[in-house]
């Protein structure tokens, strides 16, 4: 028996071999693009994998990251400056704005050329023309596409919604939106547009040949063709891989023009660039790595991926100190550090629509409701929200005028953030609300775990202020796709999301309470507020100036006291990078931008002494 | 089994009562499957004082600061929003239980019964059909089969349980089916024909009980099944709703033990491993117990 | 050959059934993507007009037609992202076989060796060591195992052996490197079930009355075990190995997958169903059903080639 089980193993391991070498075949079968040694390469991280790299779908950052690489944007914000400045990119200058602030005239650089694409005629990337940016835009407004930009200039530069009414045909043209030359662009607006600019820094208005977007039709997401710094190697759901762009026009580094601060920076080593032509780098790799914990491994193992968010989770680990924010030395011997607050922030608004807890036509109940939402509002623990999920490290603020944005008013009365138990029961039973007569609180959130220990946090508090068990409620959706439909129908009650700055002006938060973007438009909570909307229509054809910042706050005030939502939070974001790459990373606002500055050291030349 | 030659059902029943006597008898004699019977009770008192209020009241209240170690007031400490994580760990046993026994008890049941029909009108379209229900939902990968169900039938407390009904009855009702091929061709059968006894009735009352062996180890495997499985069902974001779950806690330890932080991480995959091999001990205990060529 | 055209036809019901059944589940009452492709502020008409581009608007027949016509001339049309899903399906596909063949052959061979030592000293203390170490490996969630091995081997915390990300595979060093982690948790947890249920296959095999007979009939236990039990033991063996296939090139290993950032069809699938997909779901569940078929066709005729007495009716 034993000599039959031996010569059992003997044939078994065989098949195993024979399979193993099958293995080994199909392997090179797979085709798989690495990079040769002796390529500059910098592997940077995110967390999430854009899901599409047509500039009509760059609607997060990520899908940002890659396309202002593998395109070009009339506009961009400055590497270094904080707050953040517009500067332009592929345009030659900032715009020439008529008197009326309505005519905007753009001259475009020549001599730009798309990248090498079987596209073309004969396969060479042709130069890139004022056309192709009419023609960009125009994709927003081409329904084919299932454009989500398009919101960005509805109704504001004349002719689109027109030409898209008349059935989206690029031979057609729009009125306000054309070519007056080879290099120069007229925009007409239908009022003025102060934040025009800004949106022309952004993926949405990426420019795209038509050549390219005719060949590849939908498949134009997977096989970018542009004039960005990079182009691309290979994309899926894990990662991205883009090489340098030999094309890319060359114009030398000016640190003071990009707003560098030697007393902040130099740190980074930031200096090394000053006069060189991006990129520096011939390879640029972007793993999507959804675990924080598979990207903080990655991170530490030296070889692999060379940025990371720092994971809430490690941040004690990592950290000596948080005010300020100070690596503990052997993270310091080992890796840069950028800290800053997020262009945006997390909120819970009440939807208006509930007669329940907004808007009634009973006035006494109206008043009543009012009393609900600010008792809840007070029994709202931000500081223990911001201690357990971002370690102390979150700004919590009054109002939604954020941080980021330079209308933000740091001395505001922080009542509204500050939890008041008592006062909240007192409110309730002032007010007549008792356990029995208490609405229930539908909360709505997708599934995953930190959203779910969310609501049992937010019914810990209810219960505290009087709210029975069940009467706080979780509604739990299985995409982020479901529960958008849930708030653009109206259907949740509490509305607790984030929002993401487009643009570093308030203006991009207050839109969020204005009327008319009632549901299924931005503003979720449906707040209608006449005097708020007046305001927000008289500051938005406004160019920045005290007064109209002045206005910004009043709308800011309305908020906080109608008692409309419990807001606000935005995190701090710590970033870490190896020490051989030379970077000031920041994903907000910058964004994808700043990609093309990053040079890496040899390693030996970075080695920490001790 | 060729012992079940008796003329009518009544024999029959009288010989099974002894069988399980045997079966009983040989369970006892062994020490493993004890063991993890005892362990099993251990855990379903757990669970039934959980039911009847008696602890783990406060799986919900903010009790304490984050992170806080093992103490005298938090036996395994508190988690990231200051909860309690000895009360959700026992909490948590009850929705095991919970989860375990429905999915349990119906597939078994979809799983016997469709299984006995198919096998009694083995070659007829019935049987055809069944079959074919049953080749269809196990073409279908088990995971994306269940992530499936679940967000088709969003917001749905028992998406998950419908879930794993749906693909945990399949196993049993093939079992179930070649048992029952086997006895409808025993002499009992055809004398409880003889004696004019509708089909339904002989499924029921003569077939289905006779492959009770089946049915109990099965079940005992869609128990363990199911408590396994929502533990990957919860780290998808499919899982239970409301409440506490081994699942969840596992889940909300992945991001944890990278800081350091292994109370949830321990607390929940212990008292589950527990569970899931005290179980996998008692179900190979009744199998041996019950295996047909050992007992007769 | 016949017969096998035969069988493929008879699969042809199986298909539909798969089909009808996911595409319900998948497709139909799956989750909406109109408001994944609707920008920031959006327009009630801007909600008609990508609900139509996707073709919510339609009737369920008129949808599961489109989708059976699709099927034929299997052709799904472009994914969300805009790559064709043919192109993705080619990508994926054999990067969870490369992944996921060396854990499957490895559980099912050990599975396999110890199940026969067990079997072979059933009873004594080899077999009750062997069968606790199973019960041990069932025991453990799958979750936990992946987390212990990927902090233990990959992580600079642990042994820093192996990476955790990056599937960059050039060479066959780069593949094992990339491999083993995923290769010993899988296997891990895959022994357990397949020792026993080998094992269980083993015994009863032994414990037949031709077994007795033969050895009351003198023959040696290794000849029987040689002639007779595990040729007989083969065809569950095949039946098990055979229908495990579909489950794991489609189905990939999703968790896997989605822990070491391999880009395999189970996360491209996985991610499909939770945002809705629609092209990349119809042909996964198309190629599911059809390799399937072709699995119970396969694994008839090997049943044959096993066992003469199995007749191909």
């Amino acid at each position: 028996m034993r000599f039959l089980v031996q010569k059992y193993i003997a044939g078994l391991l065989l098949v195993a071999v024979i399979a193993f070498a099958a293995g080994c075949e199909s392997d090179q079968s797979v085709h798989q693009v690495s990079a040769p040694p002796g390529l500059k390469t910098y592997r940077h991280a995110m967390d999430q994998a854009p899901t599409s790299l047509d500039p009509t779908q760059a609607a997060n950052v990520y899908a940002n990251h890659v396309v202002v690489n593998a395109y070009d944007t009339l506009y961009a914000y400055k590497y270094l400056a904080r707050p953040y400045q517009l500067k332009p990119n592929l345009a030659a200058d900032f715009p020439t704005v008529s008197a009326d602030g309505l005519t905007y005239t753009i001259r475009i650089k020549p001599g730009v050329r798309f990248v090498d694409d079987p596209c073309f005629p004969d396969g060479r990337g042709r130069e890139l023309l004022a056309e192709d940016f009419v023609y960009s835009i125009k994709r927003q407004f081409d329904p084919k596409n299932q454009p989500q930009g398009a919101w960005l200039w509805q109704g504001r530069i004349a002719g689109l919604d027109e030409w898209k009414a008349a059935g989206s045909d690029y031979d057609q043209p729009a009125s306000g939106l054309r070519a007056i030359d080879r290099y120069t662009l007229e925009i007409r607006l239908t009022r003025p547009y102060p934040q025009l600019v800004d949106t022309f820094a952004q993926g949405y208005s990426a420019i795209v040949p038509r050549e390219a977007a005719e060949k590849y039709g939908k498949a134009l997401g997977v096989h970018p063709v542009g004039s960005g710094p990079f182009r691309l190697v290979s994309y899926d759901s894990s990662r991205v891989v883009m090489e340098r762009n030999p094309y890319y026009r060359q114009e030398p580094v000016d640190l003071q023009a990009e707003g560098y601060d030697p007393v902040e920076q130099a740190y980074t080593g930031i200096e090394a660039i000053e006069g060189r032509s991006p990129p520096f780098l011939d390879r640029l790799e972007i793993d999507f790595i959804t675990e924080s914990s598979a990207a903080w491994t990655s991170f530490n193992k030296g070889n692999e991926v060379q940025f990371t968010t720092v994971p809430i989770e490690q941040i004690d680990r990592v950290l000596a100190d948080k005010n300020p924010i100070r690596l503990r030395p052997e993270y310091a011997a080992r890796f840069h550090m950028y800290s800053g607050l997020e262009a945006g922030f997390v909120f819970t608004a009440f939807n208006m629509d509930f007669p329940e807890l907004g808007y009634s036509p009973d006035p006494e109940r109206n008043r009543r409701n009012k009393a609900l939402r600010c008792a809840i509002i007070k029994a709202y623990d931000w500081e223990a929200r911001n201690q357990s999920w971002y370690f102390g490290l979150a700004t919590y603020f009054p109002g939604i005028i954020v941080p980021v944005s330079p209308e933000y008013d740091p001395d505001l009365s922080r009542d509204s953030v500050t939890l008041d138990v008592a006062g909240a029961r007192r409110l309730l039973r002032d007010n007549g609300w008792t356990p029995e007569n208490l609405p229930t609180l539908v909360y709505g959130t997708t599934a995953g775990v930190t959203e779910r220990l969310f609501f049992e946090q937010f019914r810990a508090w209810m219960r505290a202020i009087g709210f029975p068990h069940d009467k706080v409620v979780r509604k739990t959706y299985a995409t982020f796709g479901d529960i958008s439909r849930a708030w653009k129908r109206g259907e949740l009650p509490l509305v607790a999301k984030g929002w993401g700055l487009d643009y570093p002006d308030a203006e991009n938060t207050l839109q969020l309470f204005y009327g008319p973007n009632g549901s299924p438009g931005s503003n979720d909570a449906n707040y209608r507020n006449p005097e708020y909307d007046r305001l927000y229509e008289r500051s938005s054809v406004m160019l920045a100036s005290p007064e109209r910042t002045a206005i910004y706050r009043r709308m800011n005030q309305m908020v906080t006291d109608d008692c409309v939502a419990m807001t606000g939070l935005s995190r701090t974001r710590i970033y870490l990078w190896h020490k051989n790459v030379v970077a000031v990373p920041d994903r907000e606002i910058v964004g994808g931008f700043f990609l093309k500055y990053v040079d890496v050291l040899p390693v030996a030349q970075t080695r920490p002494e001790g | 089994m060729n012992e079940f030659s008796s003329v009518a059902g009544a024999r029959a029943v009288n010989r099974r009562n002894s069988i399980w006597r045997k079966v009983l008898r040989k369970f006892l004699a062994d020490r493993t499957g004890v063991a993890g019977l005892a362990a099993v009770l251990v855990y379903f008192v757990a669970a039934l004082g959980v039911w009847c209020g008696w602890w783990g009241t406060d799986w919900a209240d903010l009790g304490g600061s984050k992170w806080e170690a093992v103490s005298a007031a938090h036996w395994f400490g508190t988690n990231i929003i200051g909860q309690d994580i000895f009360s959700r760990a026992i909490y948590a046993t009850s929705t095991a239980f919970e989860v375990g026994v429905v999915v349990a008890v119906l597939a078994t049941i979809i799983g016997g019964v469709l299984g006995a029909f198919a096998g009694f009108f083995a070659g007829s379209w019935i049987d055809e059909l069944l079959l074919w229900a049953m080749n269809v939902l196990d073409a279908i990968p088990f995971y994306l089969f269940v992530a499936a169900v679940a967000y088709s039938l969003a917001g749905s407390p028992y998406a998950m349980h419908v879930a794993m009904i749906t693909s945990f009855w399949i196993g049993t009702g093939r079992l179930v089916r070649g048992e029952v091929i086997k006895l409808r061709n025993m002499e009992y059968i055809e004398a409880a024909y003889a004696i004019g006894l509708s089909r339904f009735m002989i499924i029921f009352r003569h077939i289905l009980p006779n492959t009770s062996h089946i049915l109990l180890v099965q079940a005992s495997i869609a128990f363990v099944s199911a408590i396994k499985a929502e533990v990957i069902l919860s780290f998808l974001g499919i899982g239970i709703r409301d409440g506490m779950s081994w699942g969840l806690m596992i889940e909300e330890s992945t991001k944890e033990v990278l800081a350091g932080f292994y109370n949830n991480f321990i607390a929940a995959s212990l008292l589950m491993f527990g569970l899931v091999m005290a179980f996998n001990a008692l179900s190979d205990a009744l199998q041996d117990a019950m295996d047909p060529r050992k007992v007769a | 050959m016949q017969y096998v055209l035969r069988k493929m036809l008879t699969g042809i019901p199986l298909i539909l059934g798969v089909t009808l059944v996911s595409f319900a589940l998948m497709v139909y009452f799956g989750p909406d993507m109109t408001y994944q492709l609707l920008g920031k502020n959006p327009t009630a008409e801007q909600i008609i007009e990508v609900r139509h581009q996707l073709g919510y608007d339609q009737s369920f027949i008129q949808r599961y037609l489109a989708y059976l016509t699709e099927l034929i001339r299997l052709d799904f049309g472009n994914s969300s992202s805009g790559e064709p899903v043919r192109s993705l399906l080619a990508k994926t596909i054999p990067v969870s076989l490369i992944l996921i063949l060396p854990g499957f052959l490895l559980g099912h061979i050990l599975g396999v060796l110890l199940a026969l030592a067990a079997a072979f000293w059933r009873g004594r203390w080899a077999d009750k060591l062997i069968m606790a170490i199973a019960v041990i490996g069932m025991s453990v969630s799958f979750l936990i195992v992946i987390i212990a091995f990927q902090i233990l081997l990959c992580s600079s915390d642990g042994l820093n052996l192996f990476p955790v990300r990056g599937w960059n595979v050039q060479s066959l060093p780069d593949y094992l490197s990339y491999i083993a982690v995923p290769t010993l948790a899988t296997t891990f947890v895959a022994l357990g079930y397949e020792t026993r249920f080998y094992r269980s296959v083993f015994v009863e095999e032994m414990t037949r009355d031709y077994v007795r007979t033969a050895r009351a009939f003198g023959l040696s236990s290794r000849r029987i075990f040689f002639r007779s039990i595990f040729k007989n033991c083969l065809i569950p063996i095949i039946t098990r190995v055979m229908f495990s296939i579909p489950q794991v090139a489609i189905g990939g290993s999703l968790l896997i997958e989605s822990y070491f950032g391999i880009p395999g069809i189970g996360k491209a699938t996985y991610e499909a169903i939770i945002t809705g997909d629609q092209p990349v779901l119809k042909a996964v569940v198309s190629l599911t059903a059809i390799l399937f078929v072709f699995v119970m066709t396969l694994n008839d005729i090997l049943y044959r080639a096993v066992d003469p007495r199995v007749s191909l009716k």
